[in-house]
């Protein structure tokens, strides 16, 4: 028997069926949902999505599988539900109080809920993996969650503290770490990719974005006379800020120039984001090995641009639509206050009609970014991939048991969950 | 005319490796026969358990019910795949079984939400009155030591703290004597299980709190506003009415409550927040226009029974709820003025009242704050 699937042959290996159209009725049956469920549909619309892209992703002329359903991840939220509570509880009542556990248990409580994110997140990637079928064998993840949390949780420490610069190899240690305990079936996985060059792909924009803020900085400590300033502070009084002025004639140039500099960063930031994202998933994409299957990436940066430009093309539009409505809401509660008949129902369906249309808003900007930006992102990461050694694809032998949810349900209740 | 399909090709992976087969699939009266094209036999599998599985739209993916092998059948053939439908039960390529089943969800979603509603308007406040006195005194007064640190912080934001309290200085202290006249009267006749502390303190606006554990905080404010003694007396009666009904304890209790039910189990989706904010303003205000009303009744009793006049407090609330009528009736916190006003003035005893302080006690108090 020998690799005949016309598949192979076409580009490098992979290829996106998904229909965008499919795709939008998907995310807009299950916004118009999630509201009317006040949530609760979400398991299920998060399920209908990852069947989606699963099953349009075709690798090798074979599409991918995915098993997993909305009533596991309804239980791993329950259970997840359930450790978390004593957790929450142990936090409400460490901050009545009143010594040093008093003031500790705020930040105790944010490192221990940091920590189980981290561990939600690499236990809710095995349930995905595990449900993830291709040519009849599972992926599957080993490896312990909690060694993964704390070196998760100690890189973004050390990344937060070098202002970011780490972030290469913080990534390059976390997904050696994930790949060398994902396989596919007997097939083990690594992660082969350098830090040191996502670290040189990135250095410029990094510069881009962190040298305002660094100059502002600069330009603060050098113009503040901080002697004057400390004194002043320490004075108090109610004409404080003419006493800050007096004894620094050049505070106001400098907060001037700290806000131009901030301004500069964060556009900057704006602007770079997809250059950042394609440069990542390219390098990480091209890291990826499976036994002697090799990946390369040739994600192009313009594609992941026109993504974002498609989102705020459609965001615009539905902005305008928004508009539209609510000045015609204004108009007819506006019309109501006037001849005087705003009784306590009139109060309560304005009310109503105010939270209605901002979680409309909310749900609506969310679901144009994830048709738009997230859907392009997978088909565009996806196709993008060439793929090298897939001889090996004939020889995987099935191992690895099917994972609980628990991993998603934590993940869902501390807001770390992803698609 | 159509001729019925007998056989036709599919893909086999028999899950226990990755290779991919080439199979010719026969349908039978009892099952699909799966066999190599040099006539292998690879398996048979009734109809009774084919399962429909998740692939793209021009692909059927069968798999095997219950079975712990992965073992996969794809036909793309549509014809082919059109007859195993018409055979197999659980072979739904229309997707009216699970159209079905996903409107149960809903059903049952939206009915989850109307308990979770009800539940926050009458169960979690019986649940906070029933479960308040339960909580030992010590318990509160530990609550309210905690409490009355961040309150300071809030209250007194330079930070100035012993000299945010006033009666302390030389001219201040009859003030305080005063003041300490008035709240002994009243907690005589109060009689709590826990003993109260009162402080005036520099804040201009005219109004009173009290915390869980027995601390009471009269603003500077309403005692510049008050005219005389006993209006001053009928506010801290009110705010007695709290302690005792322990509204501080039961409203953290509800706050719990509440960010326990809309925060866990609903929530989590874009927007979500926003509902579970407005949900938890409405209730809340709810809750604590009923604790208002009741502390009303009180302060009114207790005035009687201290033989003070229990219309100082109507009077002192008119003139401090005038200015901050407007607004919306579902969002307030406190009940309406009139209304408060006039149920007050229904229990007032008719009884001659007895000045709580007399004339040179009280410019005493209205000093007690410096001049």
């Amino acid at each position: 028997m020998s690799l005949d699937g016309g598949g192979i042959a076409t580009g490098g290996g992979v290829r996106f069926l998904g229909q965008r159209r499919a795709y939008w009725r998907l995310l807009i049956r299950g916004a118009a949902l999630l509201m009317l469920t006040l949530g609760i549909y979400r398991f299920w619309l998060a399920t209908d999505v990852r069947r989606f892209l699963w099953s349009n992703t075709e690798i090798a002329g074979e599409p991918l599988e995915y098993t997993g359903t909305a009533l596991e991840l309804l239980l791993g939220f329950l259970i997840a539900i359930a450790i978390l509570i004593p957790v929450y509880a142990g936090i409400f009542l460490a901050a009545l109080d009143l010594g040093t556990i008093g003031k500790l248990s705020g930040v105790a409580g944010f490192a221990a809920l940091a920590f189980l994110g981290q561990y939600a997140i690499y236990r809710a990637r095995r349930y995905r993996l595990t449900r993830t079928i291709f040519r009849g064998l599972r992926f599957h993840q080993q490896g312990s969650a909690w060694v993964f949390a704390f070196r998760a949780v100690a890189w973004w420490a050390v990344t937060a503290l070098t202002f970011g610069l780490a972030y290469p190899f913080q990534v390059t240690s976390l997904e050696r770490y994930k790949m060398r305990h994902t396989y596919y079936g007997d097939l083990a996985g690594r992660f082969d990719a350098s830090a040191l060059r996502l670290l040189l792909r990135g250095f410029l924009m990094w510069i881009l974005v962190i040298g305002p803020l660094a100059f502002a900085v600069v330009v603060f400590v050098s113009t503040i006379d901080w002697v004057a300033l400390v004194d002043v502070l320490a004075q108090g009084g109610d004409d404080m800020m003419s006493k800050i002025e007096g004894s620094n004639p050049n505070l106001g140039g400098a907060i001037v120039v700290g806000m131009l500099m901030s301004g500069i960063s964060v556009t900057m930031a704006a602007l770079l984001y997809p250059a950042f994202q394609t440069v990542v998933l390219r390098w990480w994409s091209s890291g990826l090995r499976f036994g002697a299957i090799e990946v390369q990436s040739r994600l192009r940066m313009r594609n992941v641009y026109g993504a974002y430009a498609r989102f705020v093309g459609y965001a615009i539009l539905f902005s305008m639509a928004m508009g539209i409505i609510a000045a015609i809401a204004l108009g007819v509660i506006g019309a109501a206050a006037s001849i005087g008949k705003m009784g306590t129902a009139g109060e309560i369906a304005a009310t109503l009609a105010a939270l209605i249309g901002y979680v409309i808003a909310a749900l609506g900007y969310s679901t144009i970014y994830r048709a738009t930006v997230l859907l392009s992102l997978w088909q565009l990461g996806m196709e993008s991939l060439q793929l090298s050694g897939l001889s090996a694809l004939e020889q995987v032998t099935a191992t690895g048991q099917p994972s609980s949810a628990i991993g998603e349900g934590l993940a869902d209740a501390l807001n770390v969950g992803s698609y | 005319m159509n001729v019925p399909v007998a056989s036709g090709a599919a893909v086999y992976f028999d899950g226990v490796t990755s290779a991919r087969h080439d199979v010719l699939v026969v349908l039978k009266p009892a099952g699909l026969q799966i066999s190599s094209h040099d006539g292998r036999p690879l398996g048979e599998w009734p109809y009774g358990e084919l399962e429909e599985l998740s692939a793209p739209d021009n692909l059927l993916r069968l798999g095997r019910l219950n079975s712990t092998v992965l073992e996969r059948l794809e036909i793309s053939d549509t014809d082919f795949a059109a007859e195993i439908d018409a055979r197999a039960d659980l072979v739904d390529r229309t997707g009216t079984l699970q159209r079905r089943q996903r409107l149960n969800v809903i059903a049952w979603s939206i009915g989850a939400t109307a308990s979770l509603l009800l539940v926050a308007w009458f169960g979690v406040p019986a649940i906070a009155e029933r479960l308040t006195p339960l909580l030992p005194v010590a318990v509160e007064r530990r609550l309210g030591n905690a409490v009355d640190m961040q309150i300071r912080a809030m209250l007194d934001p330079r930070h100035s703290g012993a000299s945010f309290d006033c009666g302390k200085t030389e001219t201040e202290v009859p003030g305080r004597a005063a003041l300490e006249k008035i709240v002994r009267r009243l907690e005589a006749a109060a009689a709590l299980p826990l003993a109260l502390r009162t402080e005036v303190v520099r804040r201009d606006e005219a109004n009173a709190i009290a915390l869980p554990g027995g601390q009471v905080y009269v603003f500077r404010g309403l005692i510049d506003k008050a005219s005389n003694a006993d209006e001053v007396a009928g506010v801290i009666a009110h705010e007695i009415g709290h302690i005792a009904h322990r509204d501080g304890t039961k409203a953290m209790l509800q706050g719990a409550g509440l960010s326990f039910l809309f925060g866990m189990l609903l929530g989590d989706f874009v927007g979500g927040g926003a509902v579970v904010i407005a949900a938890k303003t409405v209730l809340q205000s709810s809750y604590t226009r009923e604790a208002e009303t009741s502390a009303d009744a009180y302060g009114a009793g207790l005035m009687n029974k201290a033989g003070g006049d229990a219309r100082a407090l109507a009077v002192m609330l008119d003139k401090i709820g005038g200015a901050t009528e407007p607004g919306m009736k579902i969002l307030m916190d406190h009940p309406e003025t009139k209304a408060r006003v006039a149920a007050i003035n229904k229990l007032a005893a008719a009884h001659a009242p007895s000045a709580f302080l007399d004339p040179a006690e009280w410019s005493a108090l209205k000093k007690i704050c410096g001049s």
